[in-house]
């Protein structure tokens, strides 16, 4: 065995150069990118890392006085409490599903809208469209959703044309089964016009001289599409749809409170929603950050999963 | 061939400003209702519900009662220092950072790369962070709005995107003619990704513009105070002023309730100006082909 | 990766974790406080000039000779910071730093973020010498506070420096009760709500104008009003004839209940698990059913309310005096002139009977109380200070202001003067009263109702008062019970569940008729299944210690 071993080590030894020697290599190469490198790499340093350290008041019952540090460790009493709450699996599911769902018809939304807005002839035309389209991004969602509340209303627009084809004249934040469909087309309108604009801005990047040459070649405008413009933001797309992946567990409390109501729990209830209605009863530091830990875990795992599946799939990835 | 095209390429091009044009309507509609409440008189505001499609009762008293702040114009001031020096810093480390992890051929690149993007998750909270600033000795400075934010991180993804893309052979080119790193970013990589630098320029502007919380925990002196942290405070007294045993109902609780459009109006409509403005460097197909010459 | 990277990751991982960790124990330490552990029991009161006068009670007056400045940590209000940013600019602070002889240096948290604003004053090692702040509530409960040496246990303070607070609290049993620890210590100088008018803030209103046209009297039980409500439908066209948010207790009150905890006898309750639930369920779900009710019911919110009882939608509602029938008529005053609205009693089951439960407030809400901090070097002159609000002088100051500028004495009866009532720049008296006094917002004094009745500025609302005071509610209302942070967090994970979240669903599908009314039993089987009666079990364990404090 030994000398099988040896062989193949020796074999190693001769066809690569050691790990340290290759090292040692690249930063004579590269001195000056490493350098120029240092002053970011020490930003995250001092004002990532070094605070990191709190995270682990999670572990911990926290009491401002005493400090991180002096707080007692309860190891993982918080995260017991948070699974085994009687809600528990409904908060989990439906942060899941509206995260899906916003990702699934939120995601291509506003690159829809760049490809479109692409097409337009008028240059005026354009860029008053892009001006008035990110405008929702910048109003409040407090008086976003009570827009949402009073169209939805029983006698609400939205509610008269659905009542057209069909559905109730009843108010529709009372149906647990319109609550996704509320939150994500609400969602698509007040971020699509917003969240086209770095779409807009890789398809500018595109090289025009490839258009030419390929309507000289005699390629209509589907082909164009498919093989020019597709695949010159593709490495746009990928990326985002992998930092999208990462907010998996992210759903903000502020739409959802200002949206729901009990008899909508069902589906609207997520776990931020429910950790800050215990939060109105007990404020506990511990507790919230423990169900962010959790949160941040299972986002940051879905990540690498999505980056590595891309690498796998096409030369984009993060890492 | 050319003619069929053609009128389907008509259609397709009438439809689409339909649609565009559809977009419009609902998208400026919350910005024109949130404009026409700002001018409501806040009687008749009370009593309406659903669609808004003009101002009821034409007031400026909204906008009197927020300007009567004397802090509006400095808060103005200090925003503009804030947006103007940040985004500055935002770009520089950026660009360095992004420039850094495009390069190929860099040994520790993927794992830097992996411990900036971890570090985007795993954050320690309030606390450890307001002592960080603090033992720097930031805060109660503009500058603690500005540092400690000095990269975005999912920014610098994206702008290292958009340097991979860039062609090699144009940053070969120009370190056989000698040029350092510096000159490379700042003279081939940068103005070629004038689209994507535009959009960070936004999204950087934007996020300073619209902050509120580190000046509200780092800020101490009220003459720093930045817009926004000045309209909420007008915002979260008169509410508070609204829902309170407010004994005495005088116009000031009536007009509480709307002085959240009027302050909207006032922070939204300045930064909406920066868009138009940017949409010049939205150029297609910028200058590949040209540099290639 | 390749295998050759691995072992190299791991050690650059460990490198930055124990880098992180390392820098983290490094500053960390400067985290806790100076005095961090053990109590502060007992601390010796720091001396300072003033003390040698303390040896004779009698022999203290203000203003106190003294040129130490104190810091005072508080949240400024919203009427205070309409004109100044700082509390030492108004005429009140400075009144009482001249009457006290002491000066104030005040330190405000950012509006709208007390809460993390405090837990870094907390974590910081500089505290203030004196915060106002919530503490009843501080997590963990007020013991903690002490205990962790954040601020002074005042039983000896005030013994020897606080008279005036002394001799309140000995006049008022239930009072003193209420601003001690469970242990028996007392921990800040309490803000107080002096008497009953102005603890009563809201109640049943109705328009009046609608009651005279359908000849109707204003209801009293619950039947009245129900045919008051039917009677709004048909003759008013009201669309949503009573209008009010699903969890309003009001009319539960008449069953003798109210929807979430109470006492009664001594014992802490839950009314939803309680037989008269069934009652009132079924009446709203009735209600619901004839129309009665908002088909929004579930969604309603503050700015459709609003609409509602001002377009004619609704005829009835549950609000306060202030920013609810006052903000109403006054909207209407023009428009309308025929508009008017009545507070309306409490309904009850049978005629004469007595509601047992209405919108009052606690004489120790437990908000806006003052603590002495364990950095306070002048605990005696902290003590003397904050001891001011509750002498006869003080009270005056906090409660009215300045004499000859916002009040003056009228057949030696303290009246607010013009400026406030009626001012000339068309201020609110809340506004012009923060100037001068604390009297619209609670502080370290005894608030007495001079402020609710004076500054009203329609008969209506008193009377309304006059009306919603007149129920048993102080005797079930839960007094300010302490949990242990053990306690709180149990009761937190099974109240979160069953109340704020099971209850309230249920409780809108069973009156909006999603629920058959056969499942009753199965909820209330639920609610007990998830834990509820444990929950009242705890409480009452707080509530047996409070009763022996």
């Amino acid at each position: 065995m030994s000398v099988a071993n040896t062989n193949i080590q020796s074999i190693g030894t001769l066809a690569q150069p050691g790990f340290g020697s290759r090292l040692a290599k690249d930063l004579r190469r590269n001195k000056y990118l490493y350098l120029m490198a240092i002053p970011v790499i020490a930003y995250y340093i001092i004002f990532h890392y070094k605070p990191m350290y709190g995270a682990v008041i999670a572990f911990k019952e926290f009491s401002p006085i005493k400090g991180i540090l002096g707080s007692p460790w309860v190891g993982l009493k918080h995260f017991y409490d948070f699974f085994n709450d009687y809600y528990f699996d409904r908060i989990v599911t439906n942060t899941i599903v509206i995260s899906f769902s916003s990702l699934i018809f939120g995601f291509p939304a506003p690159i829809i809208l760049a490809l479109l807005m692409n097409e337009l002839k008028n240059r005026i035309f354009t860029r008053t469209v892009q001006t008035i389209t990110y405008m929702p991004h910048f109003i409040s969602l407090v008086v976003i959703c009570g827009l949402i509340r009073s169209f939805t209303a029983d006698d609400g627009i939205i509610t008269y044309v659905f009542g057209l084809f069909g559905g109730e004249k009843v108010s529709m934040l009372n149906k647990s089964e319109l609550f996704v469909p509320i939150y994500v087309i609400s969602g698509i309108w007040q971020g699509v016009g917003w969240g086209s604009i770095i779409y807009l801005s890789a398809l500018q990047s595109i090289d025009v001289q490839l258009y030419e040459a390929a309507t000289i070649d005699g390629a209509g405008y589907l082909r164009r599409a498919w093989h020019i413009t597709l695949p010159g933001i593709m490495p746009t797309i990928v990326i985002m749809l992998i930092l999208r992946m990462g907010h998996l567990m992210s759903v903000g409390y502020e739409k959802i409170i200002l949206l729901y109501n009990p008899a909508i729990y069902e589906t609207s209830d997520v776990i931020s929603s429910y950790v800050y209605r215990k939060g109105l009863l007990e404020f506990n530091w511990s507790y919230s950050s423990a169900v962010g830990l959790f949160n941040s875990v299972i986002n940051f795992l879905m990540l690498t999963a999505a980056n590595k599946i891309s690498k796998k799939v096409n030369e984009t990835s993060l890492w | 061939m050319i003619i069929q095209e053609s009128v389907s390429r008509k259609v397709f091009n009438v439809l689409n400003i339909l649609f565009m044009l559809f977009m419009s309507a609902i998208t400026l509609y919350p910005m024109l209702y949130v404009i026409f409440a700002s001018f409501s008189q806040p009687a008749d505001f009370l009593m309406h519900e659903g669609l808004l499609l003009r101002p009821l009762g034409f007031t400026a008293a909204t906008y009197r009662m927020v300007f009567k702040n004397p802090m509006i114009l400095r808060g103005y001031m200090n925003t503009i220092f804030i947006v103007v020096a940040g985004v500055a810093i935002n770009i520089f480390f950026t660009s360095i950072g992004a420039y850094f992890l495009s390069r190929k051929n860099v040994m520790l690149k993927r794992i830097i790369m992996f411990f900036i993007v971890f570090s985007m998750y795993f954050s320690g909270g309030l606390i450890p962070f307001y002592f960080t600033v603090k033992e720097l000795g930031l805060d109660n400075s503009l500058w603690a709005l500005i540092i400690p934010g000095a990269i975005g991180t999912s920014n610098m993804i994206i702008m290292r995107t958009a340097f991979m893309g860039i062609p090699d052979s144009l940053s070969e080119s120009a370190e056989i003619d000698g040029a350092g790193h510096f000159s490379i970013l700042f003279r081939v990589v940068i103005p070629l990704s004038l689209p994507t630098m535009a959009v960070m320029v936004l999204y950087y502007g934007v996020g300073h513009w619209n902050a509120w919380f580190n000046a509200l925990i780092f800020l101490r002196k009220r003459e720093m105070f930045p817009l926004q942290l000045i309209l909420r405070e007008i915002l979260i007294t008169n509410s508070t002023l609204d829902m309170s045993i407010g004994i005495d109902a005088g116009d000031q609780e009536l007009v509480g309730d709307l002085i959240k459009y009027a302050v909207i109006v006032v922070a939204t409509v300045p930064i909406l100006c920066l868009y138009p403005f940017l949409q010049k460097y939205f150029v297609k197909g910028v200058m590949i082909g040209a540099l290639k010459g | 990766m390749n295998k050759k990277y691995t072992g190299f990751i791991s050690t650059v991982m460990a490198v930055f974790l124990a880098g992180s960790i390392l820098a983290g124990c490094g500053k960390g330490a400067g985290e806790t406080n100076a005095g961090g552990d053990g109590t502060a029991e007992g601390r010796p009161q720091a001396s300072t000039a003033a003390e040698k006068t303390a040896e004779g009670k009698s022999e203290f007056s203000y203003p106190v000779k003294t040129d130490v400045t104190l810091t005072y940590w508080m949240q400024l209000n919203g009427n205070v910071s309409q004109t100044v940013k700082n509390m030492a600019e108004t005429p009140f602070a400075q009144e009482l730093m001249k009457k006290t002889g002491i000066k104030i240096e005040y330190q405000h948290p950012p509006l709208g973020q007390e809460k993390e604003a405090f837990s870094i004053l907390l974590a910081s090692q500089d505290l203030p010498d004196i915060i106002e702040y919530a503490w009843s509530s501080f997590s963990g409960g007020p013991e903690k506070a002490i205990t962790d040496g954040a601020i002074l246990q005042l039983n000896d303070i005030i013994d020897q420096y606080a008279p005036n607070l002394k001799a309140y609290l000995s006049s008022d049993a239930e009072a003193d009760k209420m601003v001690k620890t469970d242990t028996g210590k007392y921990y800040v100088f309490p803000s107080i709500k002096g008497d009953d008018f102005s603890k009563t803030y809201a109640g049943p209103i109705i328009r009046k104008d609608w009651l005279d046209d359908c000849g109707l009297p204003v209801p009293e039980t619950i039947d009245e009003w129900t045919a008051m409500l039917k009677a709004f439908k048909e003759k008013k066209n009201a669309e949503a004839p009573l209008t009010c948010y699903w969890n309003e207790s009001f009319i539960t009150g008449a069953f003798g209940i109210i929807g979430t905890f109470y006492i009664e006898d001594g014992k802490f309750k839950y009314g939803p698990l309680e037989p008269a639930y069934k009652d009132f369920v079924m009446l709203y779900r009735q209600w619901y059913k004839d129309g009665l009710l908002d088909k929004n019911f579930s969604t309603l919110d503050a700015k459709t309310m609003d609409a509602n009882m001002l377009g004619g939608k609704s005829g009835a509602t549950i609000s306060l005096a202030g920013s609810g029938l006052g903000k109403w008529l006054n909207a209407m005053k023009e428009k309308d002139p025929k508009y008017d609205l009545v507070g309306a009693p409490y309904p009850v089951l049978k005629k004469g009977d007595r509601c047992k439960f209405g919108h009052t407030s606690l004489t120790y809400i437990g908000g806006s109380s003052a603590a002495i901090s364990t950095s306070c070097k002048n605990v005696e002159l902290a003590a003397r200070l904050l001891d001011y609000g509750y002498s006869e002088e003080g009270s005056l100051l906090y409660n009215y202001g300045i004499e000859g500028t916002s009040y003056t004495l009228v057949n030696g009866k303290p009246t607010y003067t013009e400026l406030v009532t009626n001012n000339p720049d068309k201020l609110s008296a809340a506004a012009v009263l923060a100037q001068y006094s604390r009297a619209s917002y609670a502080g370290p004094y005894v608030q007495d109702s001079a402020y609710s009745e004076q500054t009203f500025t329609m008969p209506q609302q008193i009377d309304a008062i006059k009306i919603w005071m007149d129920t048993d509610a102080p005797l079930h209302i839960v007094p300010p019970v302490t949990p242990t942070p053990e306690e709180s967090s149990e009761q937190a994970k099974i109240i979160t569940a069953v109340h704020s979240t099971f209850l309230q669903e249920e409780f809108l599908k069973f009156v909006m008729g999603e629920n058959p009314i056969e499942s009753y039993d199965a909820f209330v089987a639920e609610m007990k299944k998830m834990g509820i009666e444990r929950a009242i079990e705890l409480k009452q364990a707080q509530l047996d210690r409070y009763n022996k404090r």
